[in-house]
């Protein structure tokens, strides 16, 4: 349980949507939280899901696994800090959490010309018949470990260490820079 | 060597994505054991022609450590596990 309210300020300069990008669109996400769950040797995803259900429905969101009984609860609501404490509260042995919104940055990159930026930087294949929508992956872009969501046709999700973030932004922006 | 590793919990990723420990050491010598026993066990390394299991780490995607079964002559790589799978038997 943390001591102190986290202050969770956006590392992106002041304004970061605008972007010349005609083919490629790249966007900081605000909003949302991101919550990193660890499990037991006997945690599965399905029973993560049920217990989320169970005790948070309002907060929907996804959940993505960087690493076997680890993931990512990610959604797009606001968590106040005594929510959270009331959530940890009832998550049973073989479960612990931790809030990481202000440790996690999201952005979304999206566009026609999107997987040819993504290319640049990372090694996995995210063509469509292979990435499906709504998978995610552990991986790097560049040097920068990020995990890439697939959350639409055209759209990825891109979610970062905060200190990378500003990095791997401006890498983005001279990946995307040929669509000009 | 080859460029692609299917990582058993990420699929195939590029070796980039990999850090590399080395060979996997002979099971730990009991605590009286010889001296010639424990500086084989600490410091010899074998650098076989042809079958050879290594550690790898998967430092940019699941951040689990692996076994990995590689051919240091083709290059083929027969068999990826997650390290804490071979704990169980204690042949690791």
């Amino acid at each position: 349980m943390r001591d102190f309210p986290l202050n969770i300020v956006s590392p992106f300069p002041a304004k970061p949507a605008a972007n010349g990008h005609a083919a490629v669109h790249i966007a900081p996400i605000g909003d949302g939280f991101v919550f990193h769950v660890l499990g037991n040797a006997g945690a599965t995803e399905g029973s993560l899901k049920k217990l989320i259900n169970d005790i948070a429905p309002e907060l929907g969101g996804a959940l993505c696994s960087p690493s076997p009984h680890q993931w990512f609860w990610i959604g797009s609501c606001e968590v106040s800090q005594d929510r959270f404490a009331e959530i940890l509260a009832k998550l049973p042995d073989g479960f612990a959490m931790t809030d990481q919104t202000h440790g996690r940055v999201r952005m979304a990159v999206s566009g026609v010309k999107v997987r040819d930026v993504l290319a640049k930087g990372t090694m996995i294949d995210l063509a469509p018949d292979v990435f499906a929508v709504g998978q995610s992956a552990m991986t790097q872009i560049g040097q920068i470990g990020a995990m890439i969501t697939r959350t639409d046709d055209d759209c990825f999700e891109i979610m970062v260490l905060r200190s990378f973030a500003v990095s791997l932004w401006d890498e983005l922006h001279h990946m995307a820079a040929e669509f000009k | 060597m080859s460029s692609l590793v299917k990582c058993p919990h990420c699929g195939l990723r590029p070796r980039e994505e990999f850090a590399i420990r080395g060979e996997v050491a002979t099971p730990r010598p009991k605590a009286g054991a010889d001296e010639s026993a424990w500086f084989d066990h600490v410091y010899l390394r074998d650098n076989p022609r042809g079958e050879h299991r290594e550690y790898w780490h998967h430092a940019g995607g699941c951040r689990r450590w692996l076994v990995l079964s590689r051919n240091t002559v083709t290059h083929d790589i027969s068999d990826v596990v997650d390290a804490s799978t071979l704990k169980v038997g204690g042949d690791a």
